[in-house]
């Protein structure tokens, strides 16, 4: 059983097609990095993933379950087994780096005891444990980064989908996001990492799916961005 | 599930006190909006007292010609008891009738003067009728101007009191109309005032709202603390309201019972103290928890 399949699947907005027809599967476990140039539709394919956006075509499996015939209950269950990292953080700017992390343990059900023992060893584990009060705005773009990590990783996903994560970050910053990732990944924890950054696909040397014109132009194991 | 409500009563704690000044917009709002509704809600019930004090003084006196005798009055008086409209019919006698006409003029040494030289009663027995409603005296009039009985009537004061009756049935209507449609119209207004600072509140947290979709929160667990705060604000606005309502109420009373003394708005007020915080408490509640669901279910659909 594949951990995420789609069959033949587009995606046009207003007329104008985004994904056409494209078909791929990802395994448990599995590290991936999608790339392609900006508009390509990586972004599309997370937002379809997470039930953010409806195919126009075609049908998308999470475990074996047609994301788009689930009910909006199931939805939410299914964003929390996916986890979302994004390029602008999205991050609760009321809350502090504590509550960001706590929030997302609040709404799987965690008690109190649970976030109080958790959040500070996930706030370490990304560098953030003497930042824990302090709010988003006091915070630089590569801890915001970090943080959004620790919020995901609450969840304990099965799923990480990371959308351009280095993209407001410094080299140094974008480098200490993807050792993150990948050590998350050496965990059992799944990634689908969208990109255009060349030279961290190729450092990876992991599985790339390479997109052009809206369809899937390369798709190897141990790839490399070469478009 | 008592997790789930502690972290939404912690979220909705964490918004109102971070969120100070949208949170306290919001109260302000509501605040004018209840002071308007429990303004209404006292001047009309208290108008409403007046009228009542009207139409208990409403009644038909008939006043029967002097040959008629006692027992004829007292069957007629029967009759009229059989009648639909007629709530109750009260007998004076000749006598009677004097003894309170020397009790309203005692000092009135004129009067009692002239009552003296002409040495005899000189009032009529008569029949003092209510109705059931204030709007059936037309009708009753009608119906006694047709009766058997009507030739051993004078028919001086039955026509002057179908012209007040007639007035004070106007006057109650008009004054039932315009405050119902005043309160309507204030009440809409201050409820769209209210829904659209709240709504205008909940639309700067729409971004936050998105991320909590994002990360898997379920629409209850984003609503519930919006829900909380529109709860909250009601009851904190009710308060405010109140502590502005006394002083009005204690300022204005006086001045409207110098106009009107039947009005007695600030014995209704106290009278009723228990009841308008009541209503008004819930009018600010329900302000608040609609509101705030009408406005956060725009940005939950999933």
């Amino acid at each position: 059983m594949s951990l995420v399949y789609f069959k033949n699947v587009s995606k046009s907005y207003h007329g104008n097609l985004i994904l056409d027809n494209i078909s791929f599967e990802i395994e448990n476990g599995e590290f991936v990095s999608l790339v392609g140039r900006s508009g390509v539709g990586k972004t599309t394919i997370l937002k379809l993933l997470i039930r953010e956006e409806k195919p126009t075509k075609g049908r998308i499996f999470f475990e074996d379950k047609d994301i788009n015939k689930l009910k909006p209950r199931e939805v939410v269950i299914l964003r929390r087994k996916i986890g979302m990292i994004f390029q602008d953080f999205k991050l609760l700017e009321n809350k502090n780096s504590f509550e960001n992390i706590a929030f997302a343990m609040e709404i799987c059900g965690c008690s109190d005891k649970e976030i109080r023992q958790d959040v500070p060893e996930l706030l370490k584990l990304v560098g953030l444990e003497d930042k824990a009060g302090n709010f988003p705005y006091q915070l630089s773009a590569g801890e915001k980064q970090r943080l959004v990590i620790a919020r995901v990783l609450a969840q304990r996903p099965e799923l990480i989908l990371a959308d351009e994560p280095t993209g407001n970050l410094d080299p140094i910053n974008a480098w200490e996001i993807i050792k993150l990732l990948t050590k998350i990944n050496e965990l059992g924890t799944a990634i689908i990492l969208a990109t255009h950054d060349k030279e961290i696909v190729n450092s990876l040397n992991k599985r790339v799916i390479s997109l052009e014109h809206g369809k899937i132009v390369r798709d190897e194991q141990e790839g490399r961005y070469l478009i | 599930m008592l997790n789930s409500l502690k972290s939404i009563l912690r979220t909705f704690w964490q918004g109102a006190v971070r969120n100070k000044g949208l949170f306290f917009a919001c109260v302000l709002m509501m605040t004018f909006s209840l002071v308007i509704f429990s303004s209404i809600f006292i001047f009309r019930n208290s108008t409403q007292n007046l009228i009542r004090v009207l139409e208990e003084k409403m009644d038909i006196s008939l006043y029967f010609k002097k040959e008629v005798p006692e027992e004829d009055i007292l069957k007629i008086r029967d009759e009229l008891l059989g009648y639909p409209d007629i709530a109750a019919v009260e007998y004076v006698s000749q006598e009677e009738a004097l003894k309170i006409f020397e009790e309203r003029n005692k000092n009135n040494p004129v009067i009692q003067k002239v009552l003296t030289e002409i040495g005899e009663n000189p009032l009529s027995a008569s029949l003092n009728i209510k109705a059931k409603e204030s709007n059936k005296y037309e009708t009753i009039i009608q119906e006694i101007e047709n009766s058997a009985f009507k030739d051993k009537l004078t028919n001086v004061s039955f026509t002057e009191n179908q012209k007040v009756i007639a007035r004070l049935n106007h006057f109650s209507q008009a004054i039932e109309l315009v405050s119902a449609l005043v309160i309507i119209l204030l009440v809409i207004l201050s409820v769209i005032i209210t829904f659209n600072t709240i709504r205008m509140a909940i639309y700067s947290l729409r971004q936050e709202i998105e991320i909590m979709k994002l990360v898997g929160a379920s629409p209850w667990f984003i609503r519930g603390p919006f829900l909380i705060q529109g709860a909250f604000q009601g009851l904190v606005a009710s308060g405010l309201a109140l502590l502005i309502l006394i002083p009005l109420i204690w300022w204005l009373g006086p001045k409207l019972e110098n106009f009107a003394p039947e009005i007695g708005i600030n014995l209704y007020f106290w009278s009723n103290f228990g009841y308008i915080i009541l209503i008004q408490t819930l009018f600010g509640l329900a302000l608040g928890l609609v509101s705030s669901f009408l406005a956060v279910n725009k940005y939950l659909k999933i």
